[in-house]
């Protein structure tokens, strides 16, 4: 009954006109993922050092204005860095109504099929760095203005949809036979629309002497995902003070108003305040948050144990380093990339969406570097928490490398 | 040996029997190295004017300021060092010529590497007569040579360079101490033959990289991370960055400069004009990891040389390079011992002697160099977007002035790890990198009017040396290795197949291969060298390293046995005379 009150009224101010005919998917939409955005949130929140975070977009405690640890900036840094996306927001949705986010408008019972949700508007969300994009095989560029390339045609930088240049790398082979992103992830009878697909609901006669014989519990994706993106220490500031200057190579910061605002701040010779939306409330709050990588990139990956007991490839969210400045210019949090002695990074199991016929070679996993390279591990390169699955056993690496995989390993490389 | 000193007194003293007036003004002068002392040589042997003059305008008539500059040095430095002079002249590093007749080759303007003599020859050349090529070295390149003007770099964010023989050998810069009635007290500029690395690093910090690379410093992608205090960290000049990568294990080991590998012959040249930076270099891994020793007395420099550095013993045997036969003379031998001495202190070292182990000796690895195995990575620039503006202005290193055309460089992205192999200028397998991906757009009036595009590799010692050398694995079943780029290599039904990951057409690039590949898997040279030996392996070599996978999968070590006669081992496998062909090729 709070419940009704709470989430349902409010949520059924912005969907009326939908409410009418679709009376019971306002509280599908209420519990969904889409809505309460509670598995990035937490995992960042959690990342960064709030333990047992359960919290939604809706119940996500204001901004805390006295900040000592990063477990304080958390919650700012969610709602001005990534939860520009989120169903009302006004960057994807310019509408009142909250379902036509990803739906489309239609009139009568004949014509539904025209709210079927497009790829178009997915993509408007889930761009860069997650997956979405990667289904068009587009890999972001990096931020420095020496990566506004190649050219185009007609001497022109390139089009940026999402605010980003992309590289273009081979895409998905679902996306190449014409599939769209509802195409797979539709809603059944006994399946809401945000369950995991399944690969074998559609590829049931799986032929070849893998698929069969060792690599049970591992996830499809594992093996038929050509490429994924790596991120390494993802570096986050807030400035409060109006430093522009050094971000002038930078500009891009994949978000359309901050690069609009450097771009003014840095021609005009009026000093600007350092300001920047709370995509929740929509008001201008102080400080600017910058960002910048180490380095990303396409060709590392190492898998992990999917507590849905597959071994899935490990996504690295984001290997934080923290910084905040405040508005005397006091540095008061620099450079943290730990907290209690543990790296701010999580690591969780993911699917990347750039599906080959073509599988990964036996060695891209048996031989993989960073799996078995303990070195990598001990530099400090992958220390940080593993959430919704655990790391690779030593029975399980010892595996990669055993008599038996060589043994049936040579015998593919000599078949003639 | 004893006759060079006795010769450098006798010299000294002729100088000394006419002093100059200057230094009863310029006093407080601080010295130059024990070896151009002014009290005795005085102020006019170095820098003209009228020494026996008394009064300022009369002793500065005709005076230098700076006597090593090139125009001046044979002059001055000439009267005891034209030899030298006459090298430095002709030298890659003066005139530039590797790089302007490489960029005309890449360009597309010469059929052939056209040696011209570089800077000198575009000194002349009026700006609208230039080429493409010969403009974009203008505008962007000119910048290092060592006879550059020093004060061009005033307030520009970039380190000064040139000045004819100080841009190497000063190691203490001029600093005014005091001007008292007009007359100006110096901190005299330092000279020395210990060059700090960092004189070196004004410049190698470009293109290859090398410089920064030895050091363990990768040109990132541009992010200035870390922050610090708010602020941007690992600046190396105007929006350039870098981070830190395993520095070359003489650096970590020993903390070496480059003057303790590179010889007087390969930095100053040896008087003949060479077309590239490895035809002047003189050293090589194997003068020093397995020297060849010569008596010292043989070679007058190497005696000279010691005692310049003052620091490193006399010894009676000395290692000497084997391309030039010019001399190391801080790697010696005693009876016992071979020693390396560090050039900047003197510091000794024990040299650790390349092994005659099976790794070495391998018939199947005769053709690796050095660097094939144990560079650890190198520094790849992935697409070089050329924007040429024909109405714009740009400075003109040269001609230091404003001219007509304005280039501005894009890139694809970076890399540096698995560093690609192919045959490198010395026909031996190398790492390879791209230099350069030109992909070229000009616009006159701000209008695209034109466009061309010229990919190329190229091969060098990416100085990232480690001890310990590439895994079997990481060469023979490695795409990015072999050349092919990033993507899936596998065997199917024996054959190769590869699914690269790079998409050029959709990336918008005018090329119709990946911009990592090098070569196909069939071992067509989709990109080019401007060597005439380099190039990426053919099919028959792409066969042959990733056939010996196959083995290598289960025999990853390099001292068993099948490897002693690999082609043996082989045949004995696929007649099934060996344990595992039996059960392998069933």
């Amino acid at each position: 009954m709070i419940k009704y009150f709470l989430i349902l009224i409010p949520l059924s101010l912005f969907c009326n006109e939908c409410l009418t005919c679709h009376p019971k998917k306002m509280e599908q939409c209420a519990n969904s993922n889409h809505y309460t955005l509670k598995n990035a949130i937490n995992i960042t929140r959690t990342a960064w050092g709030i333990k047992d975070s359960k919290v939604t977009l809706q119940t996500l405690p204001k901004p805390n204005y006295n900040i000592k640890k990063p477990q304080d900036l958390v919650d700012d840094f969610l709602r001005r860095k990534c939860l520009k996306c989120h169903l009302t927001s006004k960057a994807i949705n310019q509408t009142n109504n909250l379902c036509l986010a990803c739906h489309n408008t239609h009139q009568n019972k004949i014509d539904a099929k025209k709210a079927k949700s497009t790829q178009q508007k997915c993509l408007k969300c889930h761009n860069n760095e997650f997956i979405g994009t990667d289904y068009l095989g587009l890999f972001p560029h990096d931020y420095d203005k020496a990566y506004r390339s190649p050219l185009t045609k007609d001497g022109y930088y390139p089009k940026r949809p999402y605010g980003i240049d992309f590289h273009h790398l081979s895409s998905d082979i679902h996306h190449q036979k014409g599939l769209s992103c509802v195409d797979c992830h539709k809603k059944s009878k006994n399946k809401s629309w945000e369950s995991k697909v399944d690969c074998k609901s559609c590829h049931q006669n799986l032929t070849q002497q893998n698929h069969k014989n060792y690599h049970d519990n591992l996830s499809c994706n594992s093996c038929h995902s050509a490429w994924n993106i790596s991120s390494y220490e993802l570096n986050v500031l807030r400035d409060d003070t109006p430093n522009y200057k050094q971000w002038k190579r930078l500009k891009v910061q994949e978000d359309t108003y901050l690069e609009n605002f450097l771009t003014k701040a840095l021609k005009t010779k009026q000093k600007l305040e350092p300001k920047m939306p709370d995509y929740l409330t929509n008001k201008m709050e102080d400080g600017i948050w910058y960002s910048g990588w180490k380095f990303r990139r396409w060709e590392n990956f190492f898998l992990i144990n999917s507590d849905d007991g597959t071994i899935k490839i490990a996504k690295p969210m984001f290997q934080y380093r923290i910084s905040y400045k405040d508005q005397n210019g006091k540095t008061i949090l620099d450079d943290l990339n730990t907290i209690d002695g543990k790296k701010i990074e999580a690591f969780v199991p993911k699917e990347p969406h750039t599906i080959t016929k073509k599988a990964k070679s036996c060695e891209m996993c048996h031989e993989n570097k960073i799996m078995l390279d303990k070195n990598l591990i001990n530099k400090g390169l992958f220390q940080g928490i593993i959430l919704k699955g655990s790391p690779l056993t030593q029975k399980q690496l010892e595996k990669l490398q055993s008599e038996f995989y060589k043994n049936q390993r040579a015998k593919i490389l000599f078949s003639q | 040996m004893k006759f060079l000193f006795i010769l450098f007194y006798f010299t000294l003293f002729l100088y000394s029997q006419n002093i100059d007036n200057c230094l009863n003004c310029h006093t407080n002068t601080t010295p130059i190295d024990s070896y151009h002392p002014y009290k005795e040589f005085g102020c006019a042997s170095c820098h003209g004017g009228d020494k026996k003059a008394t009064i300022k305008e009369k002793a500065h008539k005709n005076i230098v300021l700076n006597p090593s500059r090139l125009e001046h040095a044979s002059m001055f430095c000439g009267k005891c060092h034209q030899d030298i002079i006459n090298r430095v002249d002709k030298s890659i590093m003066n005139n530039m010529h590797g790089i302007l007749d490489v960029l005309k080759y890449q360009f597309k303007e010469t059929q052939t590497i056209e040696k011209s003599t570089g800077i000198h020859y575009l000194k002349k050349k009026p700006t609208e007569k230039q080429t493409l090529a010969e403009d974009h070295f203008s505008k962007l390149c000119a910048a290092c040579h060592i006879n550059q003007k020093e004060e061009i770099f005033h307030n520009t964010g970039f380190v000064k360079r040139g000045g004819g023989c100080v841009d190497c050998h000063r190691v203490e810069d001029v600093e005014k101490i005091d001007i008292q009635n007009d007359i100006l007290k110096l901190k005299h500029p330092k000279l020395s033959t210990k060059i700090p690395s960092s004189n070196c690093l004004k410049c190698h910090n470009r293109s290859n990289r090398i410089g920064l690379s030895y050091f363990g410093q990768f040109e990132s992608e541009g992010y200035g991370t870390p922050y610090k205090d708010g602020k941007l960290t690992h600046k190396l000049d105007k929006g350039r960055y870098y981070y830190e990568l395993p520095a070359d294990i003489h650096h970590t080991s020993a903390k070496m400069d480059c003057i303790d590998c590179h010889t007087e012959a390969g930095v100053m040249g040896d008087g003949k004009h060479h077309a590239h930076m490895e035809d002047a270099v003189d050293i090589s891994c194997k003068d020093c990891h397995s020297p060849n020793f010569q008596p010292t007395e043989q070679f007058g420099l190497a005696g000279m040389l010691t005692a310049l550095n003052g620091d490193i013993p006399y010894s009676k045997k000395i290692a000497v390079t084997k391309k030039k036969n010019s001399p190391i003379y801080n790697l010696q031998k005693n009876d016992t011992n071979t020693t390396f001495y560090r050039k900047k202190d003197g510091k000794a070292f024990d040299i650790s002697k390349m092994s005659d182990a099976p790794y070495h000796n391998s018939k199947n690895h005769e053709r690796l160099d050095c660097t094939a195995c144990h560079s650890s990575w190198i520094p790849s620039c992935y697409g070089c977007h050329e924007v040429y503006f024909k109405d714009r202005k740009q400075y003109d290193w040269i001609k230091h002035k404003q001219t007509k055309g304005k280039w501005m460089e894009l890139r694809s992205y970076l890399r540096y790890e698995s560093p690609a192999l192919a045959i490198g200028y010395n026909e031996k397998i190398m790492p390879t990198a791209p230099g350069c991906q030109v992909i070229a757009t000009i616009y006159d009036k701000d209008v695209k009017n034109d466009e061309f595009h010229s990919m190329a590799f190229a091969a060098w010692d990416p100085h990232t040396t480690q001890k310990h050398s590439r895994s079997c694995i990481d060469c023979h079943f490695n795409p990015q290795t072999l050349g092919l780029g990033a993507g899936i290599l596998d065997i199917k039904d024996n054959n190769i197949t590869f699914n690269p990951h790079y998409q050029s057409k959709e990336d918008g690039l005018p090329i119709n291969y990946p911009i990592d590949s090098l070569i196909s898997k069939e071992g067509k040279q989709f990109q080019s060298f401007s060597r005439e030996k380099a190039r990426g392996f053919n099919q028959k070599e792409v066969t042959k390293i990733v056939e010996a996978y196959k083995c290598i999968i289960c025999h990853n070590k390099w001292d068993d046995p099948i490897y002693k006669d690999f082609p043996k081992s082989k045949k004995l496998f696929y007649e099934k005379k060996t344990s595992c062909s039996k059960e392998i090729l069933k």
